[in-house]
C-alpha cells in the first residue's frame, strides 16, 4: 500500500470518527438534543449523502454535474401527475419523478444527437420546459379545494423535517439495490466514465451503460428530492465528488470517500440545522459540504492552493537566495577575492524584493555574514558560491558539447548539481574539458 | 424611475382618452402579455449571445442567485437603515445584479484553482450561493413579499393590480398633522416587544399616537374618503415599468455594442488582439442577465425567466445562421410565447383545443376524477408555450429540423443507391461478364439488396432514362453513359478512376 493510499484511508477514518465525536460534542455544546425526529432525519440524510455521493463522483467525472440540475427540476412534472394518478402516496410519487427525469434525459440525450444544440443548453432547456410543466401542473392541483396536496411543493424546497422512518427505510433499500448494481458493473462504469471510444471499441456496450448510469444518477436525485429539493440537489449531488476527487487519483478511493463525505454533510448539516427551528435543513447540508469541498481543494496535499502555495514560495525564497548568493560572489570576486565586502548599497542598487529576500535567505544559512555597511560571504558561503559557478559551467559544457562527447539526455535542470543527474564517467568526461578549456 | 411613467402617459392621452388607458390596463391579459413579450425581448436578445458563448446554465445560475443580493439588500434596508423596501427598489435590484456578478466570480475563482471543471464550478456556486440566501430568509426575514415562493413562481397575473397611480386633474394631496380634526387617535403598546408580553398583560405601558397622520397622495386620500371631488387617474402597472426600462437597457446595449458582442462571441481572441476587452464586455452581459433576471422575477419568478433565456434563443439556433436573424425570431417566439401563454393558462391551447376537454377525456379515459376546469400558473403557461414553439422549430426547421434533416438524408441514400448501380453497369457492360453480372432480374444478389430495393432503384433509373433493360440485360443509355462520365470525372478522386 503506497504513501497516497494510506493517506486516503487514514482521511476516510478520520472523517468516522469525526463524525462519531461530534455527537456527543454537539449535545454538550450546541444544546441539540436527539430525540426521535432528529435521529431519523439525521439518518435518512446520511444514508442520501452516501447514494449521492457515490453517484456524483460518476457525473463529476463525466462533466455533467450540471446534468444534476437539470434532472432535478425535470422530476417535478412527474411529481404532480403521479399526484393526480395516485395520490399523496410517496413510492407513486418518487417513481413519477423518476420516468419525468429520466424522459428528461432522453430528451436531453436525442436534442444532442439531432441538433447542433450543445449540451449546456439542451440541459437548460429540458429545465426550464420540465419545471414550467411541473409549476403549471401544481398550480393545477393546488386550485382543488382539497386538502391532500398541501405539502407537494415542499419537493420544490426540500423539507427535512417530514421524513419519517418509513422513508428511511426506503431510502435505504433502494439505496442498497443501486450499490449492488455499481458493484456489479463496476469495470463498465469505470470504462465509460474514463474513456467511452475505447470501450466502444472492445465491445461494451456503452449506450446502453451511460443510460444506466444516467438512470442510477436520476434514482438518487428523486430520493433526495425530499430533504433537498429540486434546486439545492445539485449541490449535494456533486460537492462529495468534487472534495474527493481533490484528495486521490483513483476511482475506488475517490467513490468511498465522496460516500463518507456525503455522509458526513448529510448527518452533520442535518443535525445543526436543529440548532434551531428557523434553519432549513437543506441549505445547511449544501453549506457543510460546500465547507467541506473549500477545505479539500485548499489544503488537500499535493493538489490544494495551500500547498501550491507553500511550494511556490518556497522555490521563489529558493531561487531568489541562489540569484543573490551569484551576484555577491560575482562583486566580489571581481573585487580581489571571494570574502571581499560587498556594500549593502549596492545590493539594493539589484533592486527587487527578491534581493531582501534572497539576503535573509542566505544569512539563515550561514553563507553571509552583516559587516557594517557590507555583506561578506562566510566561507560556507564562497564554498557554496564556487560550486554553483562550477555547476553553472559544468552545465554550459554539457549544453554546448554533450552530444559530441556522446552523454546521455537528461533534462537541463540547472536548479541540481550536475552529479545528481550524470553518471560519475560523464561528470568526469566534462570536468576534463573543462580543465582544458581554463588552462 | 416612475417619473418616466407619466411621459408616457401624456404622449398615450394624445390618442387615447384616460378611460380607454385604465380599461386597456386594467385587463389582466393586456398587462401580462405586455410584462411577458418584455421580459421575452429582453431574455432571448442576452440569451443569444449566452448561447453562442455556450454559457446558457450561467443564466440558470444568475436566476437562483439573485436572491441572495436581494435577501441581503433586505435586510441592510430593514434593520440597518430602517426602510421599507418593496422588491422594485433600486436598493434590491443593485442588490440583485451584484449578486449575479458574484456568482460569475465565484464559479471563475473556483474554475481558475485549476482543481475543478467548470461545469461544475458553475453546479457549486451557485448551490451555496442560494442555500445561504435561503438560511438567511428563513432566519432574519419575515416579510410576506419575501418568501421562497414568492421569489420563484412569481405571479403575472395579477401585475396589473400593482399601480402607480397618476393624477391629471382635481389633484389634492392631504397632510393630516395631529392637530388636524380628521386625526384618528389610537394606542399602542410601548414595552410589549422589549418584555415579550401581551398588551392585555399587566405592566403592559401604553402611549397615545396619530393613527392615520401622514401625507396622502391624490389616489390614497379618494380611497380613504378624505376627498369631495374624485381626482382624474390613470393607474400604471408597476411591472411594465420595471422590465420596460430592463428591455430598453438590453436593447440599447446589444444595438451599441453589436459588432463587439458579435466579434467576442465568435473569436474572442481577435476581438482581444483587435483591443476590444472582451472581458468587459463579458461582465457588462452578465450584470444586464442580473438586471433582467430580478426585473423579471417579481412578475414570472426566478426560474421561470430562465426559460425566456434559453429556450428562445435555442429555437431561434436551429432557424437561421445569421446573428443579426436569430436575435429577431428568439425575440419574436418569446414574444408570441408570452402572448399564447395566458391563454394556456385559461385553458385554451392555441385557439385549437380546450385542456377542459382534454381533461374530460382523461377522466373518461382512465376513470379519474381530475377536476375538469383548468386554471393554471401563467407563466408556466408561458414557458410551456415557448417551449413548444422550439418542438416545431426543432422539428420543421428548413435546415436543421428532423423533417428536412430526415429527408436530406434519405434523399443522399437516394442519391448514393443510384450512383453504385449505375458505377457497376459501367464497368460491365460490353464486356463478356455482362451476362452474368447485368441480368435485372438477379442483379439485387450483387449488392446484397433486397428484391424490392433493387426493383425500387432500378424504376427509379428507367423513369429518368438513365438504364434501359432489353432481353433481361441492364444497360446504360447515352444520357445514362453521361451522367457516370461526369460523376467520374467529378465526383472520384484520381486513383479510384
Amino acid at each position: 500500500m503506497s504513501v497516497d493510499d494510506r493517506r486516503v484511508w487514514l482521511l476516510i477514518a478520520a472523517i468516522a470518527v469525526l463524525g462519531a465525536v461530534f455527537i456527543p460534542i454537539s449535545q454538550i455544546w450546541l444544546d441539540i438534543e436527539y430525540d426521535y425526529t432528529l435521529r431519523t432525519v439525521v439518518l435518512g440524510s446520511s444514508i442520501l449523502g452516501i447514494i449521492s455521493g457515490v453517484l456524483g463522483c460518476f457525473a463529476v467525472l463525466r462533466r455533467e454535474s450540471l446534468m444534476g440540475d437539470a434532472l432535478s427540476h425535470a422530476a417535478l412534472p412527474g411529481v404532480g401527475i403521479a399526484f393526480l394518478l395516485a395520490g399523496r402516496e410517496l413510492g407513486a410519487l418518487l417513481i413519477g419523478a423518476g420516468i419525468s427525469s429520466w424522459l428528461g434525459v432522453m430528451f436531453i440525450r436525442s436534442l444532442l444527437s439531432t441538433t447542433r444544440i450543445k449540451q449546456d443548453t439542451a440541459m437548460g432547456i429540458t429545465l426550464a420546459a420540465w419545471f414550467a410543466a411541473g409549476i403549471a401542473l401544481l398550480a393545477y392541483i393546488q386550485a382543488v379545494p382539497d386538502a391532500s396536496q398541501a405539502g407537494l411543493d415542499t419537493f420544490i424546497f426540500g423539507q427535512a423535517a417530514a421524513i419519517v422512518e418509513s422513508d428511511v427505510r426506503l431510502i435505504a433499500a433502494v439505496s442498497t439495490v443501486v450499490f449492488i448494481v455499481i458493484i456489479v458493473f463496476w469495470k463498465e462504469f469505470k470504462l465509460v466514465t474514463f474513456d467511452p471510444e475505447f470501450a466502444g471499441a472492445n465491445g461494451f456496450r456503452v449506450t446502453f451503460f451511460n443510460t444506466l448510469l444516467s438512470t442510477l444518477i436520476v434514482i438518487a436525485i428523486v430520493l433526495g428530492l425530499q430533504l433537498a429539493g429540486v434546486i439545492l440537489m445539485v449541490g449535494l449531488l456533486i460537492a462529495p465528488g468534487i472534495a474527493a476527487r481533490q484528495w486521490t487519483q483513483k476511482l475506488d478511493q475517490m467513490v468511498i470517500l465522496s460516500a463518507m463525505f456525503g455522509a458526513f454533510a448529510g448527518g452533520i448539516g442535518a443535525a445543526l440545522s436543529a440548532i434551531d427551528a428557523d434553519v432549513p435543513t437543506g441549505p445547511m447540508i449544501i453549506v457543510v459540504a460546500f465547507l467541506i469541498v473549500t477545505i479539500s481543494i485548499l489544503f488537500a496535499p499535493g493538489r490544494g492552493l495551500a500547498w501550491t502555495f507553500l511550494q511556490q514560495s518556497q522555490d521563489r525564497r529558493r531561487f531568489a537566495a541562489l540569484t543573490t548568493l551569484r551576484d555577491l560572489y560575482k562583486y566580489a570576486t571581481s573585487h580581489g577575492g571571494a570574502t571581499h565586502p560587498v556594500p549593502a548599497s549596492f545590493m539594493a542598487g539589484i533592486g527587487g524584493a527578491s534581493v531582501d529576500v534572497g539576503l535573509a535567505q542566505l544569512q539563515r544559512q550561514g553563507y553571509i555574514e552583516r559587516d557594517g555597511a557590507a555583506w561578506v560571504l562566510t566561507a560556507t558561503g564562497a564554498e557554496a558560491a564556487a560550486r554553483d559557478v562550477h555547476n553553472q559551467r559544468l552545465w554550459d559544457l554539457y549544453r554546448a558539447y554533450g552530444d559530441e562527447l556522446g552523454l546521455p539526455t537528461v533534462n537541463e535542470d540547472r536548479q541540481r548539481a550536475i552529479g545528481d543527474v550524470l553518471t560519475v564517467p560523464a561528470v568526469t568526461k566534462l570536468e576534463t574539458l573543462l580543465k582544458g578549456q581554463t588552462s | 424611475m416612475f417619473g418616466i411613467e407619466m411621459v408616457v402617459i401624456d404622449l398615450l392621452l394624445n390618442f387615447f382618452s384616460r378611460e380607454e388607458i385604465n380599461t386597456f390596463l386594467r385587463d389582466p391579459q393586456v398587462t401580462a402579455t405586455i410584462i411577458g413579450s418584455l421580459i421575452a425581448i429582453s431574455g432571448a436578445l442576452l440569451g443569444t449571445f449566452l448561447l453562442l458563448r455556450g454559457m446558457s446554465l450561467t443564466s440558470d445560475a444568475i436566476s437562483h442567485t439573485v436572491l441572495l443580493g436581494i435577501v441581503v439588500a433586505f435586510i441592510v434596508m430593514t434593520s440597518l437603515l430602517n426602510l421599507e423596501p418593496d422588491l422594485s427598489s433600486p436598493w434590491l435590484i443593485i442588490g440583485a445584479a451584484a449578486a449575479g456578478v458574484a456568482t460569475v466570480v465565484l464559479t471563475e475563482l473556483i474554475f481558475r484553482s485549476g482543481l475543478v471543471k467548470q461545469d461544475a464550478a458553475l453546479g457549486l456556486a451557485f448551490p451555496l450561493l442560494f442555500a445561504v440566501a435561503i438560511i438567511l430568509i428563513s432566519r432574519f426575514v419575515d416579510d410576506v413579499h419575501l418568501d421562497e415562493d414568492a421569489v420563484m413562481v412569481g405571479e403575472i397575473g395579477v401585475a396589473w393590480a400593482d399601480t402607480n397611480s397618476h393624477c391629471l386633474s382635481n389633484c389634492e394631496t392631504v397632510t393630516i398633522t395631529p392637530d388636524d380634526e380628521r386625526a384618528i387617535t389610537a394606542r399602542r403598546c410601548v414595552n410589549c416587544t422589549a418584555e415579550n408580553i401581551y398588551p392585555r398583560d399587566e405592566g403592559a405601558v401604553f402611549e397615545e399616537y396619530c393613527g392615520n397622520c401622514g401625507t396622502y397622495s391624490p389616489a390614497q386620500a379618494w380611497s380613504a374618503g378624505l376627498l369631495e371631488t374624485e381626482p382624474i387617474l390613470v393607474f400604471w402597472p408597476r411591472s411594465i415599468t420595471v422590465t420596460a426600462i430592463m428591455m430598453l437597457l438590453t436593447v440599447g446595449f446589444v444595438v451599441l455594442f453589436y459588432k463587439e458582442l458579435k466579434l467576442a462571441s465568435f473569436d474572442d481572441a481577435l476581438a482581444k488582439a483587435l483591443g476590444l476587452r472582451p472581458g468587459v464586455l463579458h461582465y457588462a452581459l452578465m450584470v444586464l442577465v442580473s438586471l433582467v433576471a430580478v426585473g423579471a422575477f417579481d412578475a414570472v419568478g426566478s426560474i421561470l425567466v430562465v426559460a425566456f433565456f434559453i429556450i428562445p434563443p435555442a429555437a431561434a439556433y436551429l432557424l437561421t445562421d445569421r446573428l443579426s436573424v436569430m436575435l429577431v425570431i428568439s425575440a419574436v417566439i418569446g414574444s408570441l410565447g408570452a402572448f399564447f401563454g395566458y391563454d394556456l393558462a385559461r385553458g385554451h391551447f392555441l385557439g385549437i383545443i380546450e385542456m377542459d376537454s382534454v381533461l374530460a377525456l382523461i377522466n373518461r379515459v382512465f376513470g379519474l376524477q381530475l377536476l375538469e376546469q383548468w386554471d393554471s400558473s401563467i407563466s408556466a403557461s408561458m414557458v410551456l408555450m415557448i417551449f413548444i414553439f422550439f418542438i416545431i422549430a426543432w422539428v420543421l426547421s428548413p435546415k436543421y429540423g428532423l423533417i428536412s434533416v430526415a429527408a436530406r438524408r434519405a434523399n443522399q441514400r437516394r442519391i448514393f443507391d443510384d450512383q453504385v448501380v449505375l458505377g457497376h453497369i459501367f464497368n460491365h457492360q460490353h464486356d463478356e461478364s455482362e451476362i452474368m453480372e447485368l441480368q435485372a432480374d438477379d442483379l439485387y444478389q450483387h449488392f446484397l439488396w433486397s428484391q424490392q430495393k433493387m426493383a425500387r432503384v432500378l424504376r427509379r433509373l428507367r423513369t429518368s432514362h438513365l438504364i434501359e433493360i432489353a432481353n433481361n440485360i441492364v444497360r446504360l443509355t447515352q444520357r445514362g453513359e453521361e451522367s457516370v462520365q461526369h460523376f467520374r470525372q467529378n465526383n472520384l478522386s484520381e486513383h479510384i478512376v
